[in-house]
């Protein structure tokens, strides 16, 4: 964590306020943490700890009130909308809670599409998607539509799109919530191989304990403060 | 990309059918309408140009370059027989007749009328003029010298002669000198025109030369042809009297200014009608993307989570729009076509239309006209302000927050 | 649970009231919509009905009246042979034009004619006219712009269009000669003094006619008392029916009496036609909306599926939900259109003394209109398209409102979004 060229993501004295009318809420307060390349971290904390708002700020979805955030080496405070939007495309993965896909393509088309907007090929793209959707098990599904789905595999379908473009960091927003536990640690095992193969660093909120099971770095927020940091021993 | 921005476009718009349907049920309509209201409008005009042009006025005249505001007798073309022997040569055109206008007392035994003398070349009249063609009794004039005359309906009524009856002319002649001659009437024409049958008498133009002291002159030489050829026609005339700074070439428009702006009073009230309607459906256009956009809300913050520009955003829904505008457009085109085409077969007509047409010179069935101008510009409009009324939509998501998106249900 | 009780009316218009406003830009876009709508009804019925008038008022004016009296064969022969008697020789006719039922009325002699200035030659109608009674009955006594109306019917002056004296290349006060047919068929001839020059729209009107003294006119065509025709107005131009069987009974049984719609069958008809053109051209405009209208109201209902599930569920009858929905729509539809109204009124007001339409002048006066055009606001014609939208829109509203108040399965209230 000490060599700077090896980071992910780097936050100094992130700090986010939401002014309603005259009251100000902290949400999260003097931020700092480094995420090196190929970790596998899970920010829990209860629900309004910040987790969602610090995973948003890391995607350049929302803007700090103050601090430095930078994601493979470019500070996210110095870009413009299109700028964000295209580091988002190359570099970030997204996978939320639910409604992820696009409900009018097919579990291909919506891992293509990605694709389409960075430019692949027409058969590349086709080909890819088709490799990717098997590596996360769901051959035989390539032209269903999202609600001809369950909610785990559409979550699949959602990693997929998420990996496809090989991003340097994936963030996942509670990706299990709506998942029973067999589902939920699915994915999770998914995510994990997924880490260990292709070296994606994974950034993952959660408030269930079924989740922070497969960490290999767990930080604990609360009222918008880390107030835990620690490595998970591998088992 | 594009592909992708169509596709998604299409199936987008087939997610609620019944509002997309609906959405394009109201361009059809107005399509449909508007298609066939031009469509007839268009046929109407074009009889009332053609059907006023054909029997008297023909194509284009010309004439001294005063006669058409101030019709004196001494306004007139000198060397006409020449000059339209030229035209008719140069423009290969055989429809070109020179005429020379007067006006006199007519008495028949019992009657006595004021009425409009028409010299004409009965060799080359017919092809400018229905009159040759609708002589009810008798039969139209011999020769250019003959002693002889044609008139109205009403007016053979009014002065109470018959075809063989005598009619005494009294007037005065170009130099101003009294000119009188005796006709026999040959032949009585019925046009339809009130005014031409009731006022009306066409005589040969080398006899009105004799009686009206005109010499070789005319006072108009007819030019009839294609309307569609009339611009490469009134090339070749106008070079032919460039050189003379006394005669002018006018064309239907300036012949029958009142014809030209009735029509152009009534395209102009019409449009104000249809502006209208394509503002009504606009509005519902409108209306389907605003809500086709606003319950995606979440849907466009997963896109901007995946790198999508706002940009990019706005014309993944504006094609959309657009898609749902041309379909549209397509089916009003070919649905209004539809119904123009039974009416072009089958005549359409409808009540008051009778009086209309006398009014108007057109006959009390219309046949609408179908063509390119009449089955694109209304369901072309219509689609351009559909698509323009989306634009409130799209510009609507032009400053959404990708976090305010997410959270949207 | 499925039958609850009646809800009052003031729950359902709340409920309606505040649905309607949920989806704000939705519902604005809606009532600008009904309200363009309206506006556009009225307006052009006020503008349509503006050009009728004002093309029957100035068939009325020039010379027609609401009723004339001819001999038999005058119409197709309008010569100096066919003449009916004057008024004063018939007593019942003389009651009738001086009961109530007619407004004014006057005799006038029409004969063709050819006038003749020291330049050009024309042929024209002499019309003798009685000065005094043509006032208020045709356009002449309030035209002349140069020079004097005639005084009397013994008056030796003649009255000429403007554009008629251009033609002849002659001014006010000059002479010119007028040649005619008297009734022996000899040319009778007389020459006359320009007193007063007219000016009136349609201008082909003032190349048509000459006025002169009804007495002068006699004089000069050497004839004895009768007269071409009797000109007469009642008091509604549209409800000419029994005054018109009136004076065919008052005039001699051979008297061919007419009324102004049947002399001009071309306006007669465009009176009979507009109402039903109005009809259509509401109906049209309404279609336009109602495609939008329905869609909303659809949507709405689809939006709030599970919503109205719910309170199914909760006990809310069918029918209060199918009224809450109708009453949604109505309210959309009561606002929409008094928006409508008003911006008609607001509208209207500042052109009430015309518009200006000279631009296709020409054009318009050969549909025998004038070059301002007056928008003629009928109340009949505001309440109709205003019970057009509204009684439509309820009807098209009812699909959406059955809709709604269908059943909804459970599945719906608790399926997942997408």
């Amino acid at each position: 964590m000490t060599i700077e060229n090896n980071n992910a993501v780097k936050c100094r004295g992130v700090s986010k306020v939401f002014s309603e009318g005259e009251l100000a809420v902290h949400a999260l307060s003097d931020i700092d943490i480094d995420i090196s390349a190929g970790e596998f971290v899970c920010l829990s904390g209860a629900s309004g700890s910040g987790k969602t708002t610090l995973l948003n700020m890391i995607g350049g979805l929302d803007v700090a009130t103050s601090g430095e955030i930078t994601v493979t080496g470019k500070r996210l405070d110095k870009m413009s909308m299109s700028e964000l939007a295209d580091l988002r495309l190359h570099h970030i993965g997204f996978v939320f809670q639910a409604y992820n896909l696009i409900p009018v393509l097919s579990a291909r088309e919506n891992v293509e599409f990605v694709m389409q907007l960075q430019g692949v090929a027409a058969d590349q793209r086709q080909q890819r998607a088709m490799e990717i959707l098997e590596q996360v098990g769901l051959t035989g599904l390539e032209n269903r539509r999202p609600a001809e789905l369950s909610g785990g595999q559409q979550q699949r379908v959602a990693v997929a799109r998420a990996i496809v473009s090989k991003p340097a960091l994936i963030l996942a927003d509670e990706p299990t919530a709506n998942l029973d536990s067999a589902n939920s640690d699915k994915l999770m095992t998914l995510m994990r191989e997924l880490n260990a193969s292709i070296g994606t660093t994974f950034i993952i909120s959660t408030h269930d304990e079924g989740v922070m099971k497969f960490a290999k770095r767990l930080v604990r927020l609360h009222d918008g403060r880390i107030v835990e940091d620690e490595l998970v021993e591998e088992k | 990309m594009t592909n992708t921005s169509l596709t998604l476009a299409w199936r987008n718009i087939w997610r609620h059918p019944r509002r997309s349907l609906l959405t394009i049920a109201a361009m059809v309509f107005a399509d449909v309408l508007l298609v066939f209201m031009l469509g007839l409008q268009l046929g109407q005009y074009r009889m009332m140009i053609d059907n006023s042009l054909s029997i008297f006025t023909g194509q284009m005249q010309v004439q001294d370059i005063n006669y058409l505001d101030e019709p004196q007798m001494y306004r007139s073309v000198p060397e006409a027989d020449q000059l339209a022997k030229k035209i008719r040569k140069q423009t290969g055109l055989e429809a070109v007749s020179a005429r020379a206008y007067g006006f006199a007392l007519a008495s028949s035994e019992k009657r006595t009328i004021g009425v409009q003398i028409t010299g004409v070349d009965p060799a080359h009249e017919q092809q400018v003029s229905t009159i040759p063609g609708l002589i009810s009794k008798g039969r139209f004039l011999s020769t250019a010298s003959a002693n002889e005359a044609v008139i109205g309906s009403t007016l053979a009524r009014n002065l109470k002669i018959e075809v063989g009856d005598e009619v005494t002319l009294l007037g005065s002649g170009r130099d101003g000198s009294i000119a009188a001659t005796i006709l026999p009437v040959v032949g009585i024409f019925n046009s339809g025109n009130r005014d031409l049958d009731r006022q009306m008498m066409e005589i040969p133009i080398d006899n009105f030369r004799d009686v009206f002291a005109m010499g070789d002159h005319a006072h108009s030489i007819i030019v009839a042809g294609e309307r569609e050829k009339a611009d490469s026609y009134s090339q070749t005339i106008e070079s032919i009297i460039k050189d003379d700074s006394k005669l002018i070439l006018h064309d239907w428009e300036a012949l029958l200014p009142g014809l030209k702006q009735a029509i152009e009073a009534d395209f102009f009230s019409a449009w104000i009608m249809y502006a209208l309607l394509i503002v009504l459906v606009a509005f519902s256009m409108m209306n389907t993307m605003l809500m086709s956009v606003l319950e995606r809300t979440h849907e466009f913050g997963i896109l901007l989570a995946l790198g999508v520009r706002h940009s990019r955003l706005g014309r993944i829904i504006f094609a959309e729009s657009v898609v749902l505008a041309f379909t549209g457009m397509i089916v009003g085109i070919l649905a209004g076509s539809l119904l123009t085409l039974y009416f072009y077969h089958n005549g359409f007509t409808y009540p008051g239309m009778e009086e209309m047409g006398e009014r108007f010179n057109i006959p009390s069935v219309l046949i609408p006209e179908v063509s390119l101008r009449t089955i694109l510009p209304g369901p072309l409009v219509v689609m351009i302000a559909s698509v323009i009324a989306s634009i409130y939509p799209v510009w609507h998501m032009r400053k959404l927050r990708p976090i305010q998106a997410l959270q949207a249900a | 649970m499925s039958t609850g009780t009646q809800l009052s009316w003031r729950v359902i218009f709340r409920l309606a009231w505040r649905n309607l406003w949920r989806n704000h830009r939705r519902s604005l876009i809606m009532l600008s919509a009904i309200a363009l709508g309206v506006w556009g009804m009225i307006w052009m019925t006020a503008l349509m009905r503006g050009m009728v008038d004002q093309m029957i008022d100035n068939s009325i004016k020039t010379l027609s009246g609401h009723i004339q009296i001819h001999a038999p064969g005058y119409l197709d022969d309008p010569s100096i042979e066919h003449l009916i008697p004057p008024v004063d020789t018939s007593p019942a006719l003389q009651e009738l034009l001086h009961s109530s039922d007619v407004v004014v009325w006057s005799q006038r002699i029409r004969v063709p004619a050819v006038i003749r200035s020291e330049r050009e030659v024309y042929a024209v109608t002499l019309v003798g006219i009685d000065p005094e009674k043509e006032q208020g009955l045709s356009f002449i006594g309030e035209s002349i712009t140069d020079g004097d109306y005639i005084s009397s019917v013994n008056d030796n002056r003649l009255l000429v269009g403007r554009k008629l004296l251009e033609r002849l290349e002659t001014k006010l006060n000059r002479r010119v000669v007028l040649m005619s047919q008297d009734p022996g068929n000899n040319i009778a001839e007389r020459g006359f003094r320009i007193g007063g020059v007219f000016d009136t729209d349609p201008q082909a009107t003032e190349t048509s006619y000459v006025f002169g003294g009804l007495e002068t006119v006699r004089k000069m065509l050497n004839m004895g008392s009768g007269v071409s025709e009797i000109s007469l107005l009642g008091h509604d131009y549209r409800k000419l029916d029994a005054l018109k069987n009136k004076a065919q009974s008052a005039a001699m049984e051979n008297a061919d009496v007419k009324t102004w719609a049947e002399q001009d069958p071309y306006m007669g008809t465009m009176l009979n036609v507009m109402d039903g053109f109005i009809l259509i051209w509401f109906t049209i405009i309404f279609l336009a909306l109602s495609f939008g209208l329905v869609n909303t109201l659809l949507m709405a209902v689809f939006e709030r599926t599970r919503e109205i599930g719910l309170v199914q569920a909760l006990g809310m009858k069918s029918s209060n939900i199918l009224l809450m929905v109708l009453v949604e729509s109505i309210i959309m539809l009561i606002i929409g259109l008094v928006a409508g109204n008003i911006l008609t009124w607001l509208t209207i007001l500042p052109v009430q003394d015309g518009i200006d339409i000279s631009g296709v002048a020409e054009g318009l006066e050969w549909a025998g209109m004038s070059s301002t055009l007056l928008p003629a606001l009928q109340i009949k014609d505001v309440v109709l398209a205003n019970t057009v939208v509204l009684v439509l829109g309820i009807l098209a509203s009812l699909f959406p409102a059955w809709r709604a108040s269908r059943k909804v399965p459970i599945e719906a209230i608790t399926r997942v979004w997408q």
